[in-house]
């Protein structure tokens, strides 16, 4: 099996860091929050200070707090939705694209459905039925996103698959007399990674911005902290018209820097998939450091004289056969 | 043409699913919903409303569920949606009354943000290796970003701190109505800032998928052919561009969807009238019937785009005009 | 054209990929000429740096390629003389200006070289308007179905998408095409090579019709030497960047000088003629990251002496100067017995079949 080298540029390393960061307060957010973040026994709309980082609240709770707790029901609903998703897309993309047939055709039509369906209102639908208890619990949540967000892997990972089931080394295992799901899961599914880390990037992606939303919605338990919580509040005591710009940025930043992290990774598994993405040539900084002075151009090849030649011969000709040179 | 017929056969089951996903889901949901909506309402409303919500979703009636199914199918061919909790009013002719400003703005930034990302896909595309190449963190940050909140920060950066722009609504309120210069400026005025938070959020999607699509093309073949013949490079460009539209046209059902659902929400910032204001009033309600409604109506439009989307990539892609072809 | 004049001058050609220390040569030192209206030949593995030469002379070469040396020039015959155009000074317009009018090229690939979602019709009809704006949309439609009468194709092909075509049709149309402007100087890259054996050996014969109705000159690049034994006037035999054997076709394929020559001969079966035992050469090209010290080819010869490990060859002229050889074997200095198989006298059984 091959190994995966997503490519280490910039881009992706900076994705990894700020995932990490994000992970990291997901783990210890609640524990180093200052303060109970629905307390509301400080003074309200204080810009930030020292005493509150990223100030107070009209209802005169601290923003720094809320943050920080919320991180955590949002990065881990985001998680859950992603893999549980991600899971659904497997089994489905995979049966789809290496069985064919019947098997294919009636789950491409449900995944069709489930692709033209547009995910939001039909959450939305599905969770105002949802008992209110139901509606507070994140792990019934993000399984309903998981339920609207599979679609787009599956479809990816069937055309995959069903390029993979025909080439050689699949073959040959079949001749061999591997058995069905053996072939599926040591023969074509490690070629499917770098396919499947991008749809779990995405359905994450997806699964957090989708669960935010509800919650500014009001969709789910609005005492519990996410990030779409704080929105949510900040929305209905008209935060932007007071120009509490330390309430409501933070949050609305938290959620496109998680975005934006993914996405970064994105970009390396982009690449590894399709090397034409790769930096072929030269960054610009590069470039700039190597002194050389335009872009490459399709269809006018630098010319970039160099002059010296360490593996020219310097053995003298003599002549042969009698005609000199 | 059988590409585009099948794809026609999709959409109308999906639109049967919606229809009967949209019916059977009360029925499935734990704690009854319908029930719990009307024990709430008795004594609050008219009992005609009463009867008429039971009819709408079959509850109470000791009907078979799939007598109840029939009866919902007749309402709905009938052009009978039920009748808004909230406002009192038949939902079709709610719904009817807003859509048209929800398809004005989501449709006028929908096209606005595909030309201009695909625009600036294509340039960035060309260009890759350029110092253009900045602009895609940036993008990256951009295309994360809720419509929601960027809508939000438009607002206070723009209306509340700077007065560049009207704050809310879809005209001055004070104006009525009418086919007249004053209220048509003031419609342009309040939309704008709604429109540019719509381009905004969905501009980056569009620009870096053409991007990779551009450069993916650039590697192709007869883009050289093409500065082989010695073609201008504008020519060249436009070559390889035709070719690299095709996958965004392709996956305008994902795009689109993503696009609607986050439009929707960009209404509410605004406080402008559409269906997505109505949803979130809904929503805020436990309106159901009018929840019912719109999610219909927005399944349907999306549906709609979405046979648009495949009927541009039969016009653009001769490959697929020819049936018989693998 | 009353004087011998040469269409394409090109000395100490080298080819980079990418810059600085991480930089590979692709290219080494390439020099020939290329009289106008004749043929040259050039073969060599994939890898051994043919097209790269090709792409690298015609600056179509793409990132990370450089052009680290050399010139590169270009004799355009015009009404008042000879213009002399120098391909590695002249700016982007410059070349523009040359680029098909001057210089055109078929692509391998047929199928990728058209673009898929237009018809046949419209590639043509742009390349008269881009280059002959005096033209008409009629004149325009006249001539591609001239150009496409020329290849044995229907006129009804311009109306077609390209797949709707065969690859042999595909084929046809891309040469018609490079024909279009008449150009001094055509180069084809493999053309042949995606292409049926019956289907190749029609538009091998065709492009030798139509170069004698015209008189184009061409570089015929292939891995197939006994394509080239028809067609070319003159062979060019590359190896890891470099000539290894250069001389006059029918010589060349007759009396092969290099090692790798022969080796190259072995791995394909005559155009005419009856089938041999093919032995092709052991082994596979080298890494241009890692090239071996000494010849190229030393690892894979079957003649390589301990020279070739250390040195690297000089070319040198065999025949009069008509051959050039860069092989220590036909060295004097160096004193090895020539194989008979590499020797003048020696007349290999292929070329028996002309």
């Amino acid at each position: 099996m091959k190994s995966i080298q997503i490519p280490r540029s910039p881009k992706v390393l900076i994705g990894f860091g700020i995932l990490l960061v994000f992970i990291v307060l997901t783990v210890i957010g609640p524990w180093v929050a200052p303060y109970n973040p629905s307390s509301s026994a400080f003074i309200p709309n204080l810009k930030p200070s020292w005493q509150h980082w990223l100030g107070t609240t009209t209802l005169g709770q601290d923003v720094m707090s809320q943050l920080l707790v919320g991180c955590r029901a949002t990065m881990v609903v985001g998680f859950i939705a992603g893999f549980v998703a991600t899971i659904l897309s497997i089994v489905v993309g995979l049966a789809a694209g290496y069985v064919g047939g019947r098997t294919d055709e009636g789950l491409s039509l449900l995944s069709n459905v489930f692709l033209a369906i547009p995910g939001l209102p039909l959450l939305i639908v599905i969770n105002s039925y949802l008992p209110s208890g139901e509606q507070a619990n994140p792990l019934v949540v993000g399984l309903v996103i998981a339920l609207t967000g599979w679609a787009w892997g599956a479809r990816v990972l069937r055309a995959q698959t069903m390029s993979l089931r025909d080439r050689d080394f699949v073959e040959a295992a079949r001749i061999i007399g591997e058995s069905r799901s053996r072939i599926m899961f040591s023969e074509i599914g490690p070629n499917l990674l770098p396919i499947l880390a991008s749809s779990l990037l995405f359905t994450i992606l997806y699964s957090v911005g989708v669960y935010t939303t509800l919650a500014f919605l009001g969709l789910t338990n609005v005492a519990t902290w996410n990030w779409g919580t704080m929105l949510y509040w900040a929305q209905s005591n008209n935060a932007a018209l007071a120009n509490e710009w330390w309430w409501v940025g933070p949050p609305g930043i938290a959620i496109a820097l998680v975005g934006t992290s993914l996405a970064l990774i994105n970009f390396g598994i982009d690449e590894f998939i399709n090397p034409r993405l790769r930096a072929g040539g030269l960054s610009a900084r590069r470039r700039r450091q190597l002194g050389v002075a335009r872009r490459p151009r399709l269809g006018f090849t630098p010319v970039q004289r160099i002059t010296t030649y360490p593996e020219i011969s310097t053995i003298p000709v003599t002549s042969a056969e009698g005609i000199a040179q | 043409m059988r590409m585009l017929l099948r794809r026609l056969g999709v959409y109308a089951f999906t639109a049967w699913v919606t229809i009967t996903v949209n019916f059977i889901l009360p029925h499935l949901m734990p704690g009854d919903p319908i029930q719990q909506l009307i024990a709430k309402l008795t004594g609050r409303v008219t009992p005609e409303e009463i009867r008429a919500i039971k009819e709408q979703f079959g509850a109470g009636l000791d009907q078979p569920l799939y007598l109840q199914y029939l009866h919902y199918w007749g309402h709905l061919l009938q052009g009978q949606l039920g009748t808004s909790i909230s406002l009192s009013a038949p939902v079709a002719q709610v719904l009817g009354s807003q859509i048209w400003w929800t398809i004005g703005l989501i449709g006028i930034a929908a096209v606005l943000s595909f030309v201009i990302g695909t625009f600036l896909g294509v340039v960035f595309g060309w260009t890759r290796g350029s110092r253009f190449d900045s602009v895609i963190p940036l993008a990256t940050f951009l295309q994360s970003v809720p419509y929601y909140f960027l809508g939000t920060i438009l607002i206070m950066a723009f209306a509340v701190h700077f007065h560049f722009f009207p704050l809310q609504n879809a005209y001055d309120q004070y104006l009525s109505p009418g086919f007249n210069t004053t209220y048509i400026w003031s419609l342009f005025r309040h939309s704008q800032l709604p429109i540019l938070s719509i381009v905004l959020s969905s501009l980056a999607g569009w620009m870096l998928g053409m991007r990779n699509m551009m450069i993916t093309t650039v590697a192709e073949d007869f883009v050289l052919m093409a500065v082989a013949k010695g073609l201008p490079r504008r020519r060249v460009i436009f070559h390889a561009a035709r070719n690299a539209i095709l996958p965004s046209v392709a996956n305008f059902a994902l795009a689109i969807g993503l696009l609607v659902s986050g439009s929707l929400l960009v209404e509410q910032i605004f406080n402008y009238p559409g269906v997505g204001n109505l949803l979130v009033q809904a929503v805020g309600n436990e309106d159901y019937p009018l929840l019912q409604g719109i999610f219909l109506l927005i399944t349907f439009t999306v549906l709609g785009a979405n046979f648009l989307a495949d009927l541009l990539y039969y016009l653009l892609d001769p490959r697929t005009r020819t049936a018989t072809a693998h | 054209m009353t004087e011998q004049t040469n269409i394409l001058e090109v000395k100490d050609f080298s080819v980079n990929y990418g810059y600085g220390e991480a930089s590979v040569r692709a290219v080494s030192d390439v020099s020939f000429t290329l009289g106008t209206s004749r043929v040259l030949g050039v073969a060599g593995e994939s890898g051994s740096g043919k097209s790269t030469l090709v792409y690298g002379l015609t600056r179509l070469l793409r990132a990370p390629g450089v052009i680290s040396s050399g010139d590169v020039i270009l004799n355009i015959p015009g009404p008042d003389g000879v213009r002399s155009f120098d391909m590695l000074a002249a700016t982007e317009e410059e070349i523009r200006s040359v680029r098909w009018t001057n210089i055109s090229i078929v692509l391998q690939s047929a199928l990728s070289a058209l673009n898929p979602l237009r018809r046949i019709g419209r590639e043509f009809d742009e390349v008269f308007r881009t280059h002959d704006k005096s033209l008409s949309k009629d004149d325009r439609k006249a001539r591609a179905i001239e150009l496409l009468a020329m290849v044995g194709l229907d006129a009804n092909r311009l109306d077609r998408f390209p797949h709707e075509l065969s690859g042999g049709q595909r084929q046809r149309v891309m040469i018609a095409m490079a024909l279009a402007l008449r150009p001094e100087l055509v180069i084809m890259d493999e053309p042949t090579t995606a292409l049926d054996v019956v289907t190749q050996r029609e538009i091998v014969s065709e492009l030798y019709e139509l170069r004698k109705q015209l008189g184009f000159a061409m570089i015929f690049i292939t891995h197939d030497l006994s394509l080239l034994v028809e067609l070319a006037d003159e062979i060019m035999v590359m190896y890891a960047g470099h000539i290894v054997e250069r001389a006059v076709a029918t010589e060349l394929y007759n009396a092969p000088r290099h090692p790798y020559t022969l080796g190259l001969m072995n791995s394909f079966p005559p155009l005419h003629g009856q089938r041999e035992v093919m032995t092709g050469i052991p082994g596979s090209p080298p890494d241009l990251k890692a090239l071996p010290t000494g010849c190229t080819f030393s690892p894979r010869c079957p003649y390589a002496m301990d020279i070739c490990r250390e040195k690297v060859p000089p070319q040198l002229p065999l025949d009069n100067g008509t051959r050039l050889v860069a092989c220590w074997l036909h060295e004097p200095s160096v004193g090895a017995a020539v194989p008979v198989e590499l020797s003048k006298k020696f007349v290999s059984n292929a070329g028996g079949a002309q």
